[in-house]
């Protein structure tokens, strides 16, 4: 259990975010977290699951974060997988 | 008695050049502080000023210039204008007044860097006049706002910003000690007069004092007036240092100056007058976009100085071209959803007429931007006002200091990765906005590595505790001077 700043972006929002996740987070739970600072602020929402990806890949939503592996500041990206 | 006409004299009592016998030339100019020694010591003998002045004169411009201004001041305080301008206005002078005068009374630092280390005595000559002036523009740009404080406390942070860690105090501050108060002569000559002033204050300036007057500020629109003219005078020192580098085979080097600082200056541009020029500014008094200006105004200007010394386009021009139609959309945006961290109070700007207007001067604005503001403007409509405040920091270019919306690029087409740009230097990771930022910082990393952006410091711990109420402690804004909306959410409301 350690937090780990990272870097986020929500698909269709527009500033990167510095975002607090903890390395045993899943992608689920990181995805949300990342959404809480964009959707239904910025981002309409949307009846669609959040899905994480790194670096073009998409990321099994039960995956653990620090698995991917992840380092600090590393640029994540949350979207809804419609 | 006989009277001489100046120019029977002036090149004489201009030119005081010594020649050293008990000191080297490189003891009296060394080459950190004068950054000429790529050019020999009689080749800047050439130096020669566009627009002369004599002491004498300067002297009985500047009195009557005061006298003016300073006349006009007096006369308004007495009157309920301020309290009568546009609330997004008082945000335009706001901003300005906490963002710019402090920088003026630096520029006085570098200004007297040129006076001391320039290599000809006509370019020292003309750079004190320069220094006086930006003591001048330090001193009457801290006294108006000082004249505001029983109307707009803030008008404080004309002294207080430079004096904080606010964000925008940061991104300013490494801006203006890169361009002129850690800068040598001949850099700050290519980077503050000519880059800079020629090309973007001077031309500003005159927009600022049309849009004062055309709002009512007649106060303001004074004092930038009579700011705007000192500046066309010392800006013109840029144009015979280039000549003299690239008479003597350094385009190079000017080249590589120019590029570094127009981009930083596009980027101070953005934020500053993109921002108040598209959003802040009345509807009604809006003469042009900021799209416009840059390219109706500086942008003819630089490509007439590029011509006219043989120099390029930067090499990221199209970058900064495209850039006109999203960036600083972007930037507003951000800096509407933190308002809390500035100290003025952001005009979103973004009312049904004022949204008619962004989309026909930039077409696709609603598409790209509006929808955001759509999300906005239902969270204010349903009382949802806690939704419109954000919960953590964007994350900040290592080298512009400002939040990285590369994320708004894609949105415009002009990118397609939203993730900044990353370099490692020396073991340390640094993010960037763009390629041009990321350029400038791998150029000359030694001049930049010690440096901490905001969130670099956040995640450092010197901003304690970590929360929202630290950062805004650490950024020196009470309660009472966080920016709020500048209309009470008027514009939601279709007011």
């Amino acid at each position: 259990m350690a937090l780990l700043p990272i870097s986020a972006t929500f698909d269709g929002d527009l500033v990167s975010l510095l975002v607090a996740v903890d390395d045993e987070d899943t992608a689920d739970v990181v995805a949300q977290k990342i959404a809480h600072h964009v959707v239904g602020r910025r981002v309409a929402p949307r009846n669609a699951p959040v899905r994480l990806r790194v670096g073009g890949q998409v990321i099994d939503k039960d995956q653990v974060f620090r698995t991917i592996p992840a380092a600090p500041l590393d640029h994540v990206e949350a979207f809804f997988d419609e | 008695m006989p009277r001489l006409s100046r120019s029977d004299w002036y090149d004489l009592s201009r030119d005081t050049n010594w020649t050293f016998r008990y000191v080297t030339e490189d003891a009296v100019f060394p080459e950190e502080l004068s950054g000429s020694h790529r050019v020999g010591k009689q080749q800047w003998l050439a130096w020669d000023e566009p627009y002369k002045v004599s002491y004498r004169e300067y002297v009985h411009n500047q009195v009557t210039k005061d006298t003016t201004t300073y006349s006009l001041k007096n006369a308004i305080s007495r009157s309920k204008v301020f309290d009568e301008l546009d609330p997004g206005w008082k945000s335009v002078i706001l901003a300005h007044y906490g963002a710019i005068t402090m920088p003026e009374y630096l520029a006085s630092i570098g200004e007297a860097r040129m006076a001391r280390f320039g290599r000809a005595a006509a370019w020292r000559n003309t750079a004190t006049f320069g220094a006086l002036d930006e003591v001048r523009h330090g001193q009457i740009q801290a006294f108006f706002p000082y004249g505001l404080l029983e109307k707009e406390p803030r008008g404080d942070w004309a002294l207080k910003a430079f004096h904080t860690n606010n964000w925008i105090a940061i991104a300013v501050r490494q801006l203006f000690d890169d361009m002129f108060v850690a800068n040598d002569a001949v850099s700050i000559a290519l980077q503050l007069t000519f880059t800079l002033e020629t090309g973007f204050t001077n031309l500003q300036f005159l927009g600022m004092a049309a849009d004062a007057i055309d709002v009512g500020d007649l106060e303001f629109g004074a004092l930038i007036s009579s700011i705007q003219t000192d500046e066309a005078r010392h800006a013109q020192q840029g144009e015979p240092t280039i000549k003299v580098l690239i008479d003597n085979g350094h385009k190079a080097w000017g080249q590589f100056l120019i590029d570094h600082m127009f981009w930083r200056s596009w980027r101070a541009f953005a934020l500053l007058t993109g921002l108040s020029m598209d959003y802040y500014t009345p509807l009604e008094s809006r003469k042009m976009s900021f799209r416009e200006f840059i390219e109706d105004w500086v942008i003819k200007q630089f490509a007439e100085q590029f011509r006219d010394y043989g120099l390029d386009f930067p090499w990221y021009w199209d970058e900064f071209v495209r850039e006109l139609t999203w960036y600083h959309h972007a930037i507003h945006t951000v800096v509407w959803n933190w308002r809390p961290t500035v100290w003025w109070n952001p005009d979103a700007g973004v009312s049904p007429a004022e949204r008619e207007w962004l989309e026909e001067k930039y077409p696709g604005w609603n598409r790209t931007f509006g929808r955001h503001w759509d999300v906005i403007t239902e969270n204010v409509r349903t009382g949802n006002i806690a939704a419109t405040f954000p919960e953590t920091l964007p994350l900040a270019c290592n080298i512009c200091q400002l939040p990285i919306v590369r994320a708004a690029g894609v949105l415009a087409g002009a990118h397609t990765d939203p993730a900044p740009l990353r370099h490692v230097h020396e073991g340390r990771l640094y993010l960037f906005c763009s390629e041009p930022c990321k350029w400038i910082f791998t150029q000359r990393p030694d001049r930049f590595k010690g440096h901490k952006s905001i969130v670099d410091r956040f995640l450092t711990g010197e901003i304690s505790p970590p929360d929202v109420g630290g950062i805004l402690a650490y950024m020196g804004l009470s309660e009472p001077e966080q920016g709020q909306d500048a209309t009470g959410y008027a514009w939601a409301n279709g007011g």
